[in-house]
């Protein structure tokens, strides 16, 4: 028997492992995707982002996505039928492989958004029930063990921290920052340089960034960006079990245990051990959950208060672009726009609460950044004219060499609440099955209008900045669509086991050894993405299976 | 190099079919569906056959895939009938015997259906993955599609064929 059992490799079951296995415990993890190490990435943009060689085939594993339409209709949606996937990395430290690695902590008030600025209709708004004081000492872990580089400057919203800066410096950036600098400073706006997780130079067996060109999207060749693999798992003794898709948790009234999986061989195997941790990422985690039923949780395991999947929440938002053409730029500043491999790393976080109509708003993060450098997208936005025509032929060709060659552009992201509610929650399917036999998961989609109020609102102040640095076809595009690889909730822990699946210590009310620590803890999800939290408390998590062991 | 793998060969047998071509409700002929995307592509495109693109072995290679889904294939294969039907129409000719024009002129008038536009983007973007693949699938030498663009491509580059 071992002492802990994790189920997923990510962010969210790496840092228990990394922790328990440093402390003696013994660790097993096991992992659904294979084991991909530093030698075996690259940027092949074909197999990579193009067939998603790092994701489950749809016909083998999908999800059923159901759309509520405004009028409560609801359209359902065969992921394998529709090319519609929520997967984001299948493989020993999961999707954290493949992020770009923008690191923004939450602010204070994130932990208590209900108190702050009040309920809204048609919305589940809940406090945390930690607060960030409490989650602050393992944000800064979570930056020195992962290893966070960028530079503190003082702004409106820059939260508390107990060291005065981040463990490595920022980055290399582009020069093109210079103009996004004296654009904000002109508009009274406070740029910021943009923490990432990535290392600038090599530490403790992991290389520095090479600056190689593309990041988001790709695995890390160098081991410079803070993944879970490169940063945890590849620094412990935890055993691994790759290929090991976890099917089934076995339970009593009390406690779970056993861990039943398939090999990749569709042989069944079972694990035994103290403490379970499920970590498979929020949706599947709920599926997990859901899928194991039996006489003491007839609803799914911890879901005798049916509240597993509930709130299932995205990170809200958008986005949008502003081209800068040669025409308009002297010699300096097109070679400038051109240099490829350095960073922009810029953030506006000045609108994290606002105020319309006298009342106090959340609003979010902006980040800038230029247009991911994978060439079939940016090639392909070329197939159609001014009239919206598609063309070919040398029409195409002329155009796809000036814009590629005389042009490029900046695009930013928007990053805000996507509030939780009653209609946007995971469920099981009733008739398909993945390639184990299992029901499917349904992601069952709304969008409260909040989000989009406030997407429109930080979108504009990024327009704002594109104009004002003499960006041209400028757009922008704020939608309910759900990003897959910024997905949380489903678990959500709070004080009230009638409301909520997991304590404060992220270990479900209903069972005594089983926990929680990926993002499907979280009952809101703040204006930032979830990467660097996630960490941060599954380092908190650690700590408290630590003394629930002892 | 995949392109001399028996695997290729067998793939190649898997979409080497002909499809048939009505004309109102009887059967005008059959074609050949790479022959006929071959060409389209020649058309669309004809600045991959001056980087030396093979641009149809990708296709081969691409088309049997397995994360190109039945329903793109399907739609494909339809795409090669109805653009047949189409030259029929317009100029009693598989579009494989119509002259440069006439070929320009079918496509020309295909794109303003639905179908047509979305099939016409379907084969250029296939077009451009083989024009920006990468070396070790022996579609593009020496990087001339990077090259023709002053595109940097991201390393390391792949020792290994994943597709």
């Amino acid at each position: 028997m071992y002492d802990v059992c994790i189920i997923g490799s990510g962010a969210g079951g790496a840092p228990v492992a990394y922790e328990l296995s440093h402390a003696g415990f013994s660790v097993i993890v096991l992992e659904k995707g294979k084991n991909y190490k530093e030698e075996d990435f690259n940027k092949d943009e074909l197999a990579v982002c193009r067939r998603d060689f790092f994701t489950p085939n749809l016909t083998n594993e999908q999800h059923v996505i159901n759309q509520r339409a405004e009028d409560g209709a609801i359209s359902r949606h065969v992921g394998s039928e529709n090319d519609w996937s929520f997967w984001n990395g299948s493989m020993v430290g999961g999707s954290s492989n493949l992020m770009s690695g923008y690191f923004h902590r939450m602010k204070p008030n994130d932990f208590k958004l209900l108190s702050v600025y009040g309920a809204i209709k048609g919305a589940n708004v809940a406090d945390w029930c930690i607060s960030y004081e409490e989650l602050e000492p393992y944000y800064e872990k979570a930056e020195r063990i992962i290893g966070v580089s960028g530079e503190v400057v003082q702004h409106k919203f820059l939260e508390p921290r107990s060291t005065p800066n981040f463990p490595h410096a920022k980055l290399e950036e582009s020069g093109v920052t210079k103009w996004f600098d004296r654009a904000c400073a002109s508009l009274n706006y406070e740029s910021i340089p943009t923490p990432r997780a990535i290392l600038p130079q090599a530490k403790e067996g992991r290389n520095g960034c090479s600056y190689s060109n593309f990041c988001g999207s790709y695995g890390c060749a160098t081991g410079a960006k803070g993944s879970a693999r490169a940063a945890l798992l590849q620094k412990c003794d935890a055993k691994i079990v790759t290929e090991a898709f976890v099917y089934k948790l076995e339970s009593d009234a009390k406690k779970i245990t056993k861990a039943h999986y398939y090999d990749e061989n569709l042989t069944s195997h079972a694990v035994e051990a103290r403490i379970f941790v499920l970590a498979a990422q929020a949706m599947e985690s709920s599926r997990l959950l859901l899928n194991s039923k039996n006489r003491h949780f007839p609803h799914g395991i911890a879901n005798n208060s049916n509240q597993v999947g509930k709130n299932l929440i995205f990170s809200a938002g958008g986005s949008g672009s502003g081209r800068f053409n040669f025409e308009k730029l002297s010699q300096e500043q097109q070679k400038e726009l051109m240099q490829t491999g350095v960073f922009f790393n810029r953030s506006l976080q000045q609108w994290y609460e606002y105020e319309t109509g006298g009342k106090k708003r959340k609003g979010g993060t902006i980040d800038f950044l230029f247009e991911h450098q994978n060439i079939i997208p940016r090639v392909k936005r070329e197939f159609y004219d001014d009239e919206e025509n598609i063309i070919w032929g040398e029409a195409l060709s002329n155009k796809i060499h000036k814009r590629l060659t005389t042009s490029r552009v900046l695009a930013f992201e928007v990053f805000n609440d996507w509030l939780p509610t009653d209609d946007c929650f995971v469920s099981v399917d009733d008739e398909i099955k993945d390639r184990f036999h299992m029901p499917v998961g349904v992601i069952n989609l709304w969008g409260h209008k909040h989000d989009l109020e406030v997407g429109e609102y930080l979108a504009k102040r990024a327009v704002e900045v594109l104009k004002e640095m003499g960006a041209e076809e400028i757009h922008s595009s704020i939608s309910s669509s759900p990003p897959p690889n910024l997905v949380a909730g489903g678990c959500r822990f709070g004080a009230n086991p009638l409301t909520s699946v997991l304590d404060k210590n992220c270990k479900a009310h209903e069972l005594e050894n089983l926990y929680v620590t990926d993002a499907s803890f979280m009952p809101t999800g703040g204006s930032v993405p979830y990467t660097w939290t996630i960490y941060a408390n599954s380092f908190r998590v650690a700590d408290i299976i630590k003394k629930h062991l002892a | 190099m995949f392109l001399n793998s028996r695997r290729i060969f067998l793939k190649t047998a898997l979409f080497g079919g002909a499809v048939l071509v009505m004309y109102g409700a009887t059967v005008f002929g059959a074609v050949s569906l790479m022959q006929t995307m071959a060409l389209v592509q020649e058309d669309l495109f004809p600045h991959a056959k001056s980087l030396g693109i093979k641009t149809e072995a990708y296709l081969t290679l691409i088309l049997n895939h397995s994360r190109v889904t039945p329903k793109e294939k399907d739609f494909l294969r339809n795409g090669v009938q109805w653009l047949n039907e189409e030259a029929v129409a317009m100029h009693k000719k598989m579009y494989s015997s119509l002259s440069e024009n006439e070929r320009q002129a079918v496509l020309k008038s295909i794109a303003k259906y639905k179908w047509g536009e979305e099939w016409i983007d379907k084969m250029l973007t296939f077009i451009m993955e083989a024009t920006f693949s990468d070396e070790i699938y022996g579609i593009c030498k020496n990087s001339a599609g990077t090259k023709w663009i002053q595109f940097e491509a991201g390393y390391p580059r792949p020792k290994e064929a994943y597709l």
